[in-house]
């Protein structure tokens, strides 16, 4: 069985609870599953709702278990499989902190305004900038910004939408 | 309305649940919620001599029952000692609710005495777990737990209460007033199109098999009762797992044996040969597929199950059903009748021939001694003279659990106990108490290794303190026989640690409980023994003294397929074992 390996962005809606980000990730490294990006944030806070973005690989097999597991978490409201829908928009946050010599300044501003990014923070020694974008933009952004130095970053992880009606439910 | 305390509502709640029998053991974090037992007398509290026996216990009375099974333990190193029987149950699909004490709330995380994340130990070995850290939600909490412990897929869940929970006060208002938190609603329908499907595919098949598992079982007597319905319209022939033994009456001659690892030659040559396999309730485990790739190469597959997460986990099926057996099998016999289908006995007589040559191998076939016990020919024996009374088998792990598969007799659901998935040594003895706490007047037998039962020979004190006429059959070949079976077979007979030293004399050990022990160790005293063994009323340990180098056959090498099966000491192994398979369990 040579089936290759595809990658899968998964929403899940979970409650909102003590532990449940523990039982998600818990099932992929107990069973030997990969997690290549994650985001979680509350969504609904009446209903007490998170909402999970995983982005995981396997072939097919592994990643109809994955989501079968998935399900069989009692937390676990709703799953769908965005790249199973085949259109949707899927964008990841970065903040970078350059440390800057007084001569760059204006010419990473200048950066910033040509690839929309934003300057969050300056004191002319330190810069810090925002981007969001695909995870491809984002690499990008990281490569054109390597010969400033940047002292560290950090990503969101990606947040993904189907387009149209299929949306998931609570 | 008057408040009561968080101890209160748990016994309040369990009594709404209907539970008659807690199995446990008491400690500094459940002191609260003991008192409130003593107070009351609704429910019968078992104090079990080790908190892994309290959920084994409850496991045997789950199985045997179909109720929910239910252990209280204090916090630390009480809840640590459940983990191996969560398990167990978790991998079985038992029914069990497992309430544990922890540190008072302000003192969590801090290293206090007697603390352990239980809830985070427990996670992946329970179907759900709770930590309860306001009183407002203790109640729903309980109620919510034995709901998911036995819907759907039924499993362990594990409630963990706070010693500060447990005497604050609220009010509680009764499991139908009680608001449940959780929206978990398995699916228990299937859809009518792929029942008709299936029916189509029963039609045709020339050369079917039915596949049958521990979830008939679980379902309850009516999916048994609808199995054995759907099996008699058809005239297929039906193996078992070690799961589903007694789903339907293995006496049946539409029954070909267990299949499997140790499963019988017909019953694994007809999975590997049929055209149309209908797996029931069954999950494609490795004991049973062997080497996944020549798994029933031929066959249009079947898979019905409750559980998603079943289906093409290792084996691809041509046709998913989910939802619950019992109304699956209905269905399907409804939708027989409607389309008027007759299943023509012509169809699959060359089938049955065929299935009927293979049976004539008598594979389950031993050389008998008469100057030493045959474990085979003890069990043999222990059917014959037992079997009329219907008893409750529980087992042990190891060979003696793979022979009382093949040797003893279930024609009834729920009459065998046995640890499928985890294979835990020491699960008999605890789960033979809860099946004999269950049904005080019946036959209860664990049939047991002279190993496994050292793993929990501590309940034997628990079984006097309750007078539970639990009787241990013990094989004693002084080897943890399956280990020296595989050392034998594939590591050279080099028997690296697998030799049983120092065992205790059974016969005493027996008396030092107040039970009676009995020795055999010639063939003809066994049927004196099994007989004296029934006419005691008491608890009875019976060390029979078995041949110590008789293997268990059939056996399917791992890593090999279904046709490739070793059927007796004569048969070798082919070559060496595959790499593939040296690395397989």
């Amino acid at each position: 069985m040579a089936e290759s390996n595809s990658k899968h962005i998964l929403s899940i809606m979970v409650d909102n609870e003590p532990g449940v980000l523990a039982r998600v990730v818990g099932l992929f490294s107990g069973r030997g599953y990969n997690i290549e990006s994650l985001s979680v944030s509350e969504v609904d806070s009446d209903k007490f709702l998170s909402r999970v973005t995983i982005v995981t690989s396997g072939t097919k097999i592994i990643v109809d278990q994955i989501k079968a597991q998935l399900n069989k978490l009692i937390p676990v409201h709703n799953l769908i499989d965005i790249t199973e829908l085949k259109t949707f928009i899927g964008k990841e946050l970065i903040l970078i902190k350059l440390n800057v010599k007084k001569d760059s300044v204006s010419k990473i501003h200048e950066f910033t305004r040509k690839n929309g990014a934003e300057i969050l923070f300056d004191d002319k020694s330190e810069i810090i900038i925002q981007f969001s974008g695909t995870p491809y933009e984002i690499s990008s952004m990281i490569k054109k910004l390597r010969s400033y130095n940047i002292i560290e970053l950090t990503r969101s992880g990606l947040v993904s939408m189907a387009l149209g009606k299929k949306y998931i439910k609570k | 309305m008057k408040k009561i305390s968080g101890a209160r509502i748990v016994i309040e709640a369990l009594i709404q649940e209907n539970v008659k029998v807690i199995f446990g053991y008491p400690g500094g974090a459940v002191l609260p919620i003991y008192d409130e037992l003593f107070k009351q007398n609704k429910i019968r509290h078992i104090l079990v001599r080790h908190e892994q026996a309290a959920v084994h216990a409850a496991e045997g009375y789950a199985r045997s029952t179909g109720k929910i099974g239910v252990v209280l333990v204090t916090s630390g190193p009480g809840a640590t000692n459940t983990v191996t029987g969560l398990t167990d149950a978790m991998m079985d699909s038992v029914p069990v609710v497992c309430i544990s004490g922890q540190v008072p709330t302000h003192m969590i995380g801090n290293d206090a005495f007697q603390e352990a994340d239980i809830v985070g130990i427990t996670r992946p070995c329970t179907k759900h777990n709770y930590l309860v850290k306001e009183i407002s939600k203790l109640a729903s909490c309980i109620h919510s737990a034995f709901y998911i412990a036995k819907s759907g897929r039924p499993g362990p869940v594990l409630v963990d209460i706070p010693k500060d929970i447990q005497t604050f006060n609220t009010e509680y208002f009764g499991k139908s007033k009680t608001k449940s938190f959780t929206f978990y609603k398995p699916k228990i329908k299937p859809e009518a199109d792929v029942i008709s499907q299936f029916v189509d595919y029963l039609s045709k098949a020339t050369r079917p098999i039915f596949y049958i598992g521990g979830g008939v079982i679980n379902s309850g007597l009516k999916a048994s009762n609808n199995l054995n319905e759907l099996l008699k319209l058809t005239g297929f022939p039906c193996t078992q797992t070690l799961m589903g033994l007694g789903a339907t009456p293995t006496s049946d001659n539409q029954f070909i044996g267990m299949l499997g690892m140790h499963g019988t030659y017909e019953a694994n040559l007809a999975m590997n040969k049929s055209d149309l396999m209908i797996c029931v309730g069954a999950r494609f485990d490795d004991r049973i597929t062997g080497k996944v790739s020549g798994f029933s190469p031929k066959s249009i597959k079947i898979h019905m199950d409750i559980d998603a997460s079943s289906f093409n986990k290792s084996v691809k099926a041509d046709l998913l059903v989910q939802g619950d057996l019992s109304k699956i099998l209905d269905m399907t016999i409804k939708c027989i009748k409607e389309k008027k289908i007759i299943f023509k006995k012509s169809k699959i007589i060359q089938w049955w021939k065929q299935i009927e040559k293979w049976r004539s191998k008598n594979c389950l076939n031993y050389r008998n001694s008469t100057s030493i016990i045959k474990p085979q020919y003890a069990l043999q024996r222990l059917d014959k003279l037992t079997k009329h009374l219907n008893p409750f088998i529980t087992t042990e792990v190891g060979q003696h659990q793979m022979w009382a598969a093949q040797f003893l007799s279930f024609n009834k659901p729920k009459h065998w106990m046995t640890s499928g998935g985890l294979g835990t040594m020491g699960y008999g003895l605890p789960a033979a108490m809860g099946v004999q706490i269950a049904h005080p007047k019946d036959l209860v037998i664990d049939v047991a290794g002279e190993a496994s039962i050292l793993m929990n020979i501590q309940e034997m004190s628990t079984i006097k303190q309750y007078r539970l006429p639990v009787k241990i059959f013990i094989l004693n070949n002084h080897y943890m026989g399956m280990v020296r079976q595989w050392q034998e077979l594939l590591h050279g007979n080099r028997l690296s640690e697998s030799y049983m030293d120092s065992l205790p004399d059974f016969v005493k050990l027996a008396e030092s409980f107040g039970a009676t022990g009995l020795r055999v160790q010639k063939p003809s005293e066994v049927d004196d023994l099994v007989k004296e063994m029934m006419r005691i009323k008491g608890p009875v340990i019976c060390d029979v003294v078995v041949d110590p180098k008789e293997n268990c056959f059939p056996m399917i090498p791992s890593g090999s397929t279904h046709d490739q099966m070793l059927l007796g000491p004569e048969d070798k192994l082919e070559g060496e074992i595959s790499e593939e398979g040296m690395v397989l369990v």
